[in-house]
């Protein structure tokens, strides 16, 4: 490797095709998992500047890559990947990033490279029940930090818990963004209603507020502002809308039910 | 007695919603450090001071917190910071904002939104801000040997 690394152009096509490949991957891989356009464009850079590919660019945004290579030396390569948005793995993300530092420091080949990408490609994730649980106490905790009392958060502790259930089994794989949240922000509201007329809690809104949070698009948003600082322009702003429309659809769907609750009990609720 | 319960409720909270995301669980002590900090900070500052410049000291006390542990760490700042900056995003202001709409309290609606959008101004001009010192700034963070440049 060190060799190629002195000597560019020393590297066959395939080879060649094999680290943009593999750059490619651990681009998309970033990318799908909430990382920065800066972090997936220097990762990919610096993968192809180690294996000596002098004329490797990338341009990426928030949900696609477009890479090319080709000089008189090295051979064309393009290649243009489309990559939806998608849930946030920050493990992904921070394994990607250990497996560039260690490109950088060992010598690994392309080949080892794309076996370590596939590896972490197919990392599994946080258990579903762990998931569940960690939304349900996420709500309890800021029911609490918002006013609520003891016995609100545990209303919150259960709405969070039935509002993580709806996300992964109906939301995230059969509604669109619009929907599961406006749903999302519903059965919250619902949820929430019913447990304060059944006396549960003393503080509506602050069981609501609680178990909203986990809907909350935190990762959209400080990317977005990290996009924008960076002047990827673009991307932040499609995620800054992403955000944004998140926000606006939970807002809707707690609305949508209040004034439901509004008209059924003549306004004594709220 | 109720700050400090706060702060814990705000480190239970920041750590389970970092599980939500991914984070690997050797980075949630510092999650949740991040997140009771950035808390601290707020709801000590809230008594004096109007949300939006709380909002603005906490975000600037969670990115350099963030930052240092991801020098300390050796890995992307992403991680500290979406767990440690959610207790400071104004899901409360997005629920009063419909509250106040569906109530038909106009004026009141108006003005939740725009203080929840002075609020995420603030954190934006808190990230901003913080993530203008250079790399070097930070290295007094590194574990000995090698620069780091991670940001």
């Amino acid at each position: 490797m060190e060799n190629e690394k002195e000597q560019p152009g020393e590297l066959t096509p395939e080879e060649q095709r094999e680290v943009l490949e593999a750059a490619m991957q651990a681009g998309h891989i970033l990318l799908e998992n909430g990382a920065e356009i800066f972090r997936v464009e220097e990762t990919m850079d610096r993968i192809c500047c180690h294996y000596g590919i002098r004329s490797g660019n990338s341009f990426v945004l928030s949900n696609g890559i477009f890479t090319t290579s080709g000089n008189e030396r090295e051979e064309i390569f393009a290649k243009v990947q489309h990559i939806p948005v998608s849930g946030t793995h920050l493990d992904r993300v921070a394994a990607v990033n250990q497996l560039s530092r260690e490109i950088e420091k060992d010598f690994l080949s392309p080949g080892d490279v794309k076996h370590r990408l596939d590896q972490i490609r197919i990392m599994p994730g946080k258990p579903r029940t762990m998931q569940i649980l960690a939304s349900g106490v996420g709500s309890a905790c800021f029911c609490y930090l918002f006013g609520g009392t003891l016995r609100d958060s545990l209303s919150a502790f259960g709405s969070g818990i039935l509002l993580y259930v709806y996300v992964i089994f109906l939301s995230s794989p059969h509604l669109s963004k619009i929907v599961g949240n406006i749903g999302g922000g519903a059965l919250v509201t619902f949820l929430c209603t019913v447990l304060y007329l059944l006396h549960f809690g003393e503080n509506l809104n602050f069981m609501i507020i609680g178990s909203i949070m986990p809907l909350i698009p935190g990762v959209a948003f400080t990317n977005a502002i990290r996009d924008i600082a960076d002047g990827d322009y673009i991307s932040g702003s499609v995620r800054m809308l992403d955000a944004l429309l998140v926000f606006f659809c939970i807002a809707m769907g707690v609305g949508m039910v209040f004034s439901l609750f509004h008209r059924l009990t003549g306004g004594v609720l709220l | 007695m109720s700050v400090f319960m706060e702060a814990a409720a705000a480190v239970v909270g920041t750590v389970a919603f970092s599980l939500l995301f991914g984070v690997p669980a050797r980075f949630y002590p510092y999650c949740g450090l991040i997140g009771g900090a950035g808390w601290l900070v707020y709801g000590g500052l809230m008594n004096g001071m109007t949300a939006p410049s709380a909002a603005l000291a906490a975000t600037i006390v969670v990115i350099f917190l963030s930052r240092t542990f991801a020098v300390r760490e050796r890995c992307p700042v992403t991680i500290f910071l979406i767990s440690g900056i959610f207790p400071l995003v104004p899901g409360a202001g997005i629920y009063w904002t419909a509250y106040y709409i569906v109530t038909d309290d106009l004026a009141l609606a108006v003005r939740t939104g725009f203080l929840a959008c002075k609020v995420a101004v603030a954190i934006v001009l808190g990230i901003v801000f913080v993530f203008e010192l250079p790399q070097k700034f930070f290295t007094f963070a590194a574990k000995k040997q090698e620069e780091v440049d991670d940001r």
